[in-house]
């Protein structure tokens, strides 16, 4: 079993590289969301991997049954395919930058795992989904609440850019 | 290689096979059904009552030359029938035929069926924006507003039997049933069931809510340009989808395999079959409704219903908890 886990491992993670490179290189935009939902697949994957059944579900029902839905749907109001009036690519220096904002967060906590390594438990247990829920909504309900923060400020991120763009024309 | 993996890929096999000769089938009732509805005997003139006729049209399918339009996207125009069939074969793993007989019991199998069915509206998505046609991208664009909407009442019908059984494990819920129809959820849950029952034809884009392919406004809607084997799995995967939704119905509302006398794997596929039919019978039965009406019923109706229902069994279920512990 532990060289299965390995392959698996191996090729959840080829999925998601694929898929996110796709995903931010593709010059068509519905290529780029068939990328976004290969990587949320091999997400999945690994959840799977590390016996969290529940999370894996979830993220196919919801990132991938619901929300890429929802984002072809905003797709296809615009004009999509290759020649488009957005679909040249960026300038270098947004390239640069971009390469960047990946790679630093991802070295530094590259850097923490090597050298910190937590404990790990060894073989993933399966927490049954009872106490995943009094466990929500019990001791680890303020984390629970904060997480859901974040869509809150994702939305109004993409207001403020919408703002933005309609001020500069 | 290990023992479980070798037992999924045997299950994987077993349901491929099952699907295909389930496709054979419900081609024939179908057939045979609209006939008779419309006063003409159906297919009638190969084998015994037409009951070849379903082999024919299959190896037609079969031979049948592959066509992509000028303009399409080959990757994706591709990609789509193959992932509109692909997620079926994992969706009938957690079903219990029998006490017992399935291929995988799982704790979260009825999380499984619901996460994996959301894959074939994008593969319905995908197939209609890859075909660059406007047919194709108007069923796509029906598709997504339908499978969006009608997917909420589905799942919140879903959840009240399983708040009620307590559990996602589609054998339990079986298991908390008993043998006569009045033990059965649907005693508990009418209201849940007409909801799912509605939603479900909804999401597999059955008459009357075929919109998605309504052939005399969209010709085929989002397999328009799809030939041979191309429609073909688009259509297996639609018989399929309807036979998961049905027996998923029989598993939570219709007391799974549970029944007097006969075996229960029996009763088990009596129930689907029966309900299958009853898919069969709603179509050639209504119109088509208009879009408009089609979300109306939704948000309207089935939306509140639903939630309402939700909200009562977890008080009931609750209250009983309380009273016991009293």
């Amino acid at each position: 079993m532990e060289h299965m886990a390995k392959i698996a491992f191996g090729l959840y993670t080829l999925i998601i590289l694929g898929g996110s490179i796709l995903a931010v290189g593709s010059a068509s935009l519905v290529r780029a969301m068939v990328g976004l939902i290969a990587t949320l697949l091999g997400v999945a994957g690994m959840y799977m991997l590390l016996n969290a059944q529940f999370m894996a579900l979830m993220q196919i029902l919801i990132y991938v049954g619901a929300v890429c839905v929802l984002i072809f749907f905003a797709i296809m109001l615009t004009r999509a395919d290759g020649k488009g009036e957005e679909a040249e690519s960026a300038p270098v220096r947004k390239n640069v930058l971009a390469l960047l904002a990946v790679l630093v967060p991802g070295s530094i906590l590259a850097w923490l795992v090597m050298t910190k390594p937590q404990p790990t438990t060894g073989i993933p247990v399966e927490v049954a989904i009872e106490k995943l829920g009094l466990g929500l909504l019990g001791p680890y309900a303020l984390a629970f609440e904060l997480i859901s923060v974040v869509l809150l400020i994702s939305m109004a991120g993409a207001v403020l850019l919408a703002w933005e763009r309609r001020g500069g024309k | 290689m290990p023992a479980e993996f070798i037992h999924i890929l045997i299950a994987l096999a077993v349901v491929a096979a099952s699907v295909g000769a389930l496709g054979l089938v419900m081609v024939w009732v179908e057939r045979k059904v609209a006939g008779h509805i419309q006063r003409r005997p159906g297919p009638f003139e190969v084998g015994p009552n037409g009951l070849l006729q379903p082999f024919c049209d299959a190896l037609k399918l079969v031979g049948k030359q592959l066509f992509m339009p000028n303009g399409a996207d080959p990757i994706l125009f591709w990609l789509a029938p193959v992932l509109s069939f692909l997620p079926v074969l994992v969706l009938f793993l957690p079903l219990p035929l029998g006490d017992g007989i399935m291929a995988q019991n799982m704790n979260l199998g009825l999380l499984l069926i619901l996460a994996f069915s959301g894959l074939s509206v994008l593969a319905l998505l995908l197939g209609g924006w890859a075909s660059n046609n406007k047919y194709g991208l108007l069923g796509a664009a029906r598709g997504v507003a339908q499978s969006v909407a009608y997917e909420i009442p589905l799942l919140l019908a879903v959840l009240a039997v399983s708040f009620q059984a307590g559990s996602l494990n589609l054998a339990e819920v079986v298991k908390g049933q008993g043998t006569w129809p009045w033990q059965w959820n649907i005693m508990t849950q009418p209201l849940a069931f007409l909801i799912y029952l509605v939603s479900a034809l909804g999401e597999t884009n059955r008459a009357p809510f075929d919109l998605p392919e309504a052939e005399s406004e969209l010709t085929a809607g989002f397999h328009t340009e799809y030939s041979g084997m191309g429609f073909g799995l688009f259509f297996l995967a639609e018989y399929a989808n309807m036979a998961v939704v049905c027996a998923v119905a029989t598993v939570l509302f219709l007391g799974g395999w549970h029944g007097p006398i006969l075996p229960g794997p029996l009763w088990f596929v009596l129930k689907v079959s029966l309900l299958l039919l009853l898919m069969v019978f709603l179509r050639w039965t209504y119109p088509r409704v208009r879009f408009d009406q089609l979300l109306n019923i939704n948000w309207k109706w089935l939306l509140p219903l639903a939630v309402a229902n939700l909200l009562l069994t977890a008080f009931f279920v609750k209250f009983a908890q309380y009273v016991v512990v009293k």
